[in-house]
């Protein structure tokens, strides 16, 4: 085979590509005298002036996302949510590495998406959101108590550290993170929540004598869920809802000298098999 | 539910971890060596190794010899197009018009580029039908079979533009990189593996068949898995494959008047959405 050549000749294809892109969601309206200028800027219709003297932040952040404005319970279960989860804590992954990126004097610009991007992992991230409630549109039919019984007989657990038996739904440092349950508490003594919080909490209720439960990631993925929002939201809104914490704690190391944070000693990183 | 629970969780995997690390690539010695994998980075490796060398190295342990690192130099050459239409250079471009650092916009340029649609973000499915199409092989499949298995997957999109990844490519037929890396291959002096081999016969037997031909990723795949590379690994040395096509377009646009790249009017976007209502009270 080694007389083989790509030989295929490169042509460009006939796709016809679109001369400018489209939105549903957002309208500009030019200025009289200067088409780049937005006299007017729409969300979904609304003028957002109008927006910005009538509604909260979180109705328009469900409106850029749904498409219609939440009714006030939606809006007071999604704000819930985004309280709850606003700050993932100064001991998360994401936090230190805005914290790690504070104190050795990153661009203040780049504090943020560096912790985002670390949110974004498959573990207790925004991937795992997305997965955990394309889980939810799975399973939401099934009995939850069956669906336990069985994944427990099948799954294998890892045999070191946590075990997220589907998405969203695990064991936190070996044992439950009851401080979801708390909030899944709050969350559905909501009038808005919905199917998946209910389907969520009878699955968590049969998984919790094999030290497993709610992860932060199931409970976001089961608002969202309610709420309407679609899987390929998750990753992205769980972000959102987590950066002004990841960003507090960045900044705040930013005016910290560099020993203001851990630095390994020797005794403590330890070079093996070299 | 309760938010308790009544006994000691056994924490012992997490507390042997705390405040220490162990790591089996290396580190800095204060005052003696920065160790990696066994080497001095200073003594061993700066000035007698090449980047790609040490970037393999990095990666999966292993040293590659100087032509494996070279032939992945040359791949990397052949994805560093300095054209902002591509995807992942527009992304750059626009990071530069906006005056952002070049940090961030080769960075972001580069998550651009993970991708299921080209690029890195398209090698863990390249890489996965090349392997399962050999053992397809082996286990007595015919490439009509391997294609056909793998068109049947993807049965929602046409069979008459065969969705195999490694294969065909956006904008154009054909590809020109393939052909690049095909006489740097040969000159570097490696073989033509059984990866590489089959996808040869996937190639021949799209191209009578649909018109399409292997690809870049295609190409790259099979040979780095004939090479002995694994799944993990290619798709890890070849994340930053875009970056110095980012880079270039980055410059061009950050050394030009902040928002000169394709400005936009307001109605250059085309509105489809809700035409104009009243926001209601809040009830």
């Amino acid at each position: 085979m080694d007389s083989h050549k790509a030989t295929t000749q490169v042509e460009k294809r006939d796709d016809t590509f679109v001369e400018r892109s489209s939105t549903r969601i957002w309208q500009e309206v030019a200025s009289e005298d200067n088409p780049y200028i937005a006299e007017h800027n729409r969300c979904h219709g609304y003028d957002l002036i109008d927006l910005v003297q009538k509604r909260s932040f979180v109705d328009v952040l469900y409106l850029l996302f749904r498409g219609e404005l939440p009714t006030s319970e939606q809006s007071q279960l999604l704000e819930q949510l985004l309280i709850a989860q606003i700050n993932p804590g100064p001991r998360h992954p994401a936090t230190q590495a805005a914290m790690n990126a504070g104190v050795s004097r990153a661009s203040y610009s780049h504090i943020l998406p560096i912790a985002l991007s670390v949110q974004g992992g498959e573990h207790l991230g925004g991937s795992e959101v997305e997965k955990a409630m394309r889980y939810f549109q799975q399973s939401i039919n099934q009995q939850p108590n069956v669906l336990a019984k069985q994944l427990l007989e099948t799954v294998q657990r890892p045999s070191e550290a946590d075990w997220h038996i589907v998405p969203g739904f695990g064991s936190r440092y070996g044992g439950i993170d009851t401080f979801q349950n708390k909030i899944v508490s709050c969350l559905t003594e909501l009038t808005a929540s919905g199917p998946a919080l209910n389907w969520g909490s009878q699955f968590a209720e049969q998984l919790q004598h094999h030290d497993l439960g709610w992860l932060s990631t199931g409970v976001a993925a089961a608002v969202l869920t309610d709420l309407g929002f679609p899987p390929r939201a998750g990753a992205g809104m769980f972000q959102i809802i987590s950066a002004p914490g990841l960003l507090a704690h960045g900044l705040e190391m930013t005016t910290q000298p560099v020993t203001a944070m851990p630095f390994l000693d020797e005794d403590h990183y330890v070079i093996e098999n070299q | 539910m309760s938010s308790k629970t009544n006994k000691q969780t056994d924490t012992s995997y997490w507390d042997e971890r705390r405040g220490l690390f162990r790591t089996s690539k290396g580190g800095w010695i204060i005052g003696e060596a920065v160790y990696n994998h066994g080497y001095s980075m200073m003594d061993d490796l700066v000035g007698h190794k090449t980047f790609f060398q040490v970037l393999v190295l990095n990666v999966t342990g292993r040293l590659a010899e100087k032509n494996l690192a070279d032939w992945l130099e040359a791949s990397f050459i052949c994805l560093s197009w300095p054209d902002p239409r591509i995807w992942c250079n527009k992304v750059g471009t626009l990071a530069g018009t906006m005056q952002c650092s070049p940090a961030a916009a080769v960075s972001v340029g580069i998550l651009a580029a993970d991708s299921r649609m080209y690029a890195s973000g398209a090698l863990v499915a390249g890489a996965e039908f090349i392997i399962e199409a050999v053992e397809k092989k082996k286990a007595g499949l015919s490439v009509e079979e391997i294609v056909n298995a793998e068109l049947e997957k993807k049965a929602k999109r046409s069979a008459a533009k065969p969705v195999i990844m490694g294969y065909a490519r956006p904008i154009a037929t054909g590809d020109e990189r393939v052909i690049a890396m095909e006489r740097v291959t040969k000159t570097l002096g490696f073989e033509i593996g059984e990866h590489l081999s089959l996808a040869y016969e996937i190639d021949s037997y799209l191209q009578n068949n649909y018109k399409e031909s292997i690809n870049m990723l295609g190409y790259c795949v099979a040979f780095m898995v004939d090479q002995a590379f694994c799944n993990k690994e290619i798709t890890r040395l070849f994340s930053t494959w875009v970056n110095s096509g980012v880079h270039a377009c980055y410059a061009e646009a950050r050394d030009r008047a902040p928002e000169s790249f394709l400005p936009l009017r307001c109605d250059d976007i085309e509105y489809q959405g809700k035409i104009e209502r009243p926001v209601p009270n809040i009830t």
